[in-house]
């Protein structure tokens, strides 16, 4: 029996600390129901305080972009916060400007709602839905880029050309939480029952791993958007478009919609590069594409062409190919010349360089930067 | 070596979900300290610099960049790419923040692959940490001894 004093009193110590803490936490972070103001009253909320902005306005219906689910470490959740929410925490500042610091500009997944608070975001978030869609087909279209179909059954998706939207991974094999990544659409905007991404495989990659190798036609997964700034502009100056890979999909909207809309006649370069053949694809589409918009030229481009590729068209680095025909073939005197990129921030900086340094200027230079 | 206060703070943030979703441990269930010495002493087996080791992977990434997303041929013999997401990561010993660039160094005579991220290199360099077996971006001397030849 004496053996047993010392466990059950430390047991008791124990639990008396628990309950206290349980309480103390109950009064001290209880912040009751607060209020968000969204863009000086253009809409208005009220929820219950305590949780990170981001989280408290997604369950209310309102989805800030995320490609990392809230875990502070993609810095997309951006929004202009103005009221006093304390200072920035270090696990903000490597994300922000000075600019931006000084604007008050915070990441929603790191701001707790604790009052009243006050945000500016873009109003065409207030267009960002959830989506529980259908996975309609999966095709591969090269050996490491998969075409996925969703269907999004009565539910219609509006969006630019340009956009992207978040696949929702739900918890598979070791990773224990729903993760998010975005993904351009390389669907049409004209049809709004449908949205297609490309998703390319990347090595240890959680969202692509997934998709190649867990996702299967008819099976249900959850998407957010639309969300993102790029997208043609309305004007007719002239289209230098640079992807390579996945970065594909912005440029295939973008296209076919200019065919959806009668914008015709622009003049669309469009320079796609890959390594070998076996990267290469869409080439029948793109031909169609050509026969359909008369001033739209694709311009396909390997980098390392093996033996036995039969390649006749230009090699070298994108970047290279894109430099001669600014140099050479791309005739820009009487229309103002727009880049728009889509691929790594390492390819969106080398295709900046070029563009720039021919006389593309850099307000004319769009892209969403993420791969 | 001990777990100090610094090892146990790195080893939380190790867990599925802190920095990344998958972790950094994968199934391994030996102690960061250990996983650290035992790693050290396999480098040595394996007659691999730490340094050294650092240095090579980092002329892979920059080599394998220069394909801006597609693959490249690096020294004749490997086929690189790197992929950059959006977005950085912060080391689990919180002292630095990295870019999400992930590179597969790939062998072209017989097709094997190593995976590591920008943010390995600096594990590598600063904590001579290789990641827990069965991390996907776990530097596994054997296989680093194989492909880098």
């Amino acid at each position: 029996m004496e053996l047993l004093i010392a466990p059950l009193a430390i047991a008791g110590i124990a639990g008396v600390l628990a309950a206290f803490i349980v309480v103390v936490d109950m009064v001290a972070n209880n912040y009751g129901e607060v209020t968000i103001d969204i863009n000086d009253g253009k809409k208005e909320m009220t929820v219950r305080g305590g949780a990170p902005l981001l989280v408290t306005l997604s369950s209310e219906g309102l989805y800030l972009p995320s490609a990392c689910g809230g875990r502070g470490s993609c810095g997309a959740c951006k929004c202009k916060i103005t009221s006093d929410v304390g200072p920035h925490l270090p696990t903000e500042t490597p994300y922000m400007s000075p600019e931006e610091l000084k604007d008050n500009i915070r990441l929603a997944c790191q701001v707790k709602v604790k009052a009243d608070i006050g945000i500016e975001i873009p109003e065409d978030l207030f267009n960002v839905k959830q989506f529980n869609a259908t996975v309609k087909s999966i095709k591969d279209v090269t050996y490491d880029i998969k075409e996925v179909l969703f269907d999004l059954g009565d539910e219609t998706v509006n969006f630019e050309a340009g956009k992207y939207i978040q696949l929702v991974i739900p918890p598979y094999n070791k990773i224990k939480g729903s993760t998010q990544r975005a993904y351009s659409m390389s669907s049409r905007p004209a049809n709004r029952n449908q949205i297609e991404v490309l998703v390319r495989l990347v090595p240890g990659g959680i969202a692509t791993t997934y998709v190649h190798e867990h996702l299967k036609e008819g099976q249900k997964m959850d998407l957010i958007g639309p969300f993102g700034d790029f997208r043609r502009t309305k004007s007719d100056s002239i289209m230098l478009c640079v992807a390579g890979g996945s970065g594909m999909a912005p440029f295939k909207s973008m296209l076919n919609d200019m065919l959806d809309t009668g914008e015709l006649n622009r003049e669309v370069w469009y320079f796609f590069g890959a390594r070998t053949t076996k990267d290469m694809f869409y080439m029948d589409e793109m031909k169609v594409l050509e026969e359909k918009l008369p001033n739209f030229h694709f311009v396909p481009a390997l980098s390392e062409p093996q033996e036995g590729d039969g390649w006749n068209g230009p090699t070298g680095l994108i970047t290279d190919v894109l430099d001669s025909y600014l140099k050479e073939k791309i005739n820009s005197e009487e229309k103002v010349l727009e880049g728009y990129l889509c691929g790594s921030p390492g390819m969106i900086g080398a295709c900046n360089n070029v563009m720039n340094d021919n006389g593309v200027t850099q307000d004319n230079v769009y892209y969403d930067k993420f791969a | 070596m001990k777990m100090t206060p610094e090892l146990k703070k790195a080893r939380e943030n190790m867990d599925p979900g802190v920095i990344t979703a998958e972790g950094f441990l994968g199934s391994d269930t030996r102690s960061l300290s250990t996983i650290i010495d035992e790693d050290a002493q396999l480098l040595r087996s394996f007659e691999i610099n730490p340094a050294d080791l650092a240095e090579r992977l980092r002329h892979f990434m920059e080599e394998g960049r220069k394909g801006l997303g597609e693959p490249v041929t690096v020294d004749s013999d490997w086929l690189v790419k790197t992929d950059e997401a959006r977005g950085h990561l912060v080391c689990p010993w919180e002292d630095g923040i990295f870019r999400k660039i992930n590179v597969t160094v790939e062998r072209k005579d017989n097709g094997e692959k190593l995976f590591f991220t920008d943010l390995s290199i600096h594990l590598l360099e600063a904590h001579g940490f290789l990641e827990g077996h069965g991390s996907s971006f776990r530097l596994e001397p054997e296989s680093i001894k194989k492909i880098l030849k």
